[in-house]
């Protein structure tokens, strides 16, 4: 039983761990002309998506594997798979495009640099 | 030492008169910018700024179907908000204008606007001590048509607003910032309603042209973008415009022709029972979108909270 226990909070470690690897919010840096994009993934796979503060793009998400799918209010509902790249000790972030047919999300992401803000 | 009083005080009262000048002229592109937006003297007779058109109490758009330019002369679109323009990239509601810059200077040539033209509107700010001064200040050069632009367009960049209930809700993550129908209209714009896949983005615009069925080439014979364009697929096409304070700034469409935001959701709901004799209307709205009441009250919820606190607070601040 004891056993069983220790398992299940390494099971349970292990998981919170997986899941506060994306959780949290990221920014890009300032970009030239002046703009900072903010994502927010939450704890319930939902993530929020911020340009100067400004809402604008909102959606569901699921992460495995490094791999990311979702799907948003954009697109026509069309699901977008990337792989995330964790880089600097895993404060920052890029996509590499897995399945996307939304051709302007996907030029948008693959450009995309995030840093951990929290 | 009478001597050097009499030098000390006139070198005192420049020194106060020069301090008293930079204190209160515009330090920046967008300060001078501002004093520009407000100031009649870019109008053929000096009674139309920018801000008669573009008003700041209404979210820098107007209350007339269409404004009044130089002499009541009237223009044939309603005129659209100069607020949280920085992310979008096509300007007028034809799309004429790319940047910022090139459609600052526009209705001040317009005939119907300030029927100005440029070389006449620069020569007047040359001839004027103060703006000489302000533009050598700032531009290190006498007024130009080019850093008349960038002023202008510097201004509108700072027109931005991100504080409406919308933006709490999202960006502090405060469910208590809107209500119930709040979040049931964002989910009708998202989906059954259809809004969002024209009005997404930022500012609620995918920065594209669209036709909603607003031409017929009869009593609704604007044709809208395929004038700039040349091609035939835009035909009544018109720009989409933001939704940010769009309670602000009815009356609404570029035409003006619906007086409140009931009646635009109304119109998207079944676009032939009010215009049926459309040309060239998008495929997006091709069927009734099937609005209940609730929907649409939930929806109009929805649009009224994107207006900035700033006016429901009534601080314009400007």
């Amino acid at each position: 039983m004891k056993k069983l226990l220790i398992a299940a909070g390494i099971f349970a470690l292990i998981s919170l761990t997986i899941t506060d690897q994306l959780t949290g919010t990221w920014e890009t840096k300032l970009s030239p002309k002046g703009n900072v994009t903010r994502v927010v993934f939450k704890s319930d796979y939902t993530f929020e998506g911020f340009i100067n503060k400004k809402p604008f793009v909102t959606g569901k998400y699921t992460f495995e594997n490094d791999v990311f799918s979702f799907v948003d209010n954009g697109c026509d509902g069309k699901k977008g798979v990337y792989k995330i790249v964790f880089f600097s000790n895993s404060d920052s972030i890029r996509f590499e495009s897995v399945n996307d047919s939304c051709e302007e999300r996907r030029n948008g992401m693959i450009r995309t640099v995030l840093g951990r803000v929290k | 030492m009478k001597k050097y009083v009499c030098f000390i005080v006139p070198s005192i009262a420049v020194v106060v008169i020069h301090t008293s000048f930079t204190g209160s002229g515009p330090s920046t592109k967008a300060e001078l910018g501002k004093l520009l937006f407000f100031d009649p003297i870019l109008s053929k007779d000096r009674t139309i700024s920018c801000a008669s058109c573009h008003k700041p109490e209404f979210a820098f758009a107007d209350t007339g179907v269409v404004s009044l330019g130089v002499g009541g002369s009237k223009g044939s679109r309603n005129t659209p908000s100069a607020m949280n323009l920085s992310l979008q990239r096509i300007f007028f509601w034809d799309g004429r204008a790319k940047t910022l810059e090139e459609q600052a200077l526009a209705p001040i040539e317009n005939p119907v606007e300030m029927n100005l033209p440029v070389a006449h509107a620069v020569l007047r700010l040359k001839q004027s001590d103060d703006y000489n001064n302000y533009f050598k200040a700032i531009f290190n050069s006498e007024p130009t048509a080019s850093n008349l632009a960038v002023a202008l367009a510097a201004f509108e960049r700072t027109l931005e607003t991100v504080e409406s209930p919308f933006d709490q809700w999202k960006f502090s993550d405060d469910s208590n910032a809107v209500g119930d129908a709040v979040k049931r209209g964002f989910a009708i714009f998202n989906s059954k309603g259809k809004c969002v896949k024209c009005h997404f983005g930022a500012d609620f615009t995918t920065n594209e042209f669209r036709n909603i069925g607003l031409f017929n080439s009869k009593e609704l014979n604007d044709s809208g973008r395929i004038v700039i364009s040349g091609q035939p697929g835009d035909l009544g096409k018109f720009k989409v415009p933001s939704l940010r304070n769009i309670a602000m700034t009815g009356p609404y469409m570029h035409n003006g022709m619906f007086k409140n935001l009931r009646q635009v959701i109304d119109f998207y709901n079944e676009p032939d029972k009010v215009i049926p004799n459309s040309l060239n209307r998008d495929s997006v709205l091709s069927k009734p979108l099937g609005l209940t009441e609730k929907d649409k009250t939930d929806l109009e919820a929805f649009l009224l909270s994107l207006t900035d606190r700033r006016f429901s607070l009534s601080e314009h601040g400007y």
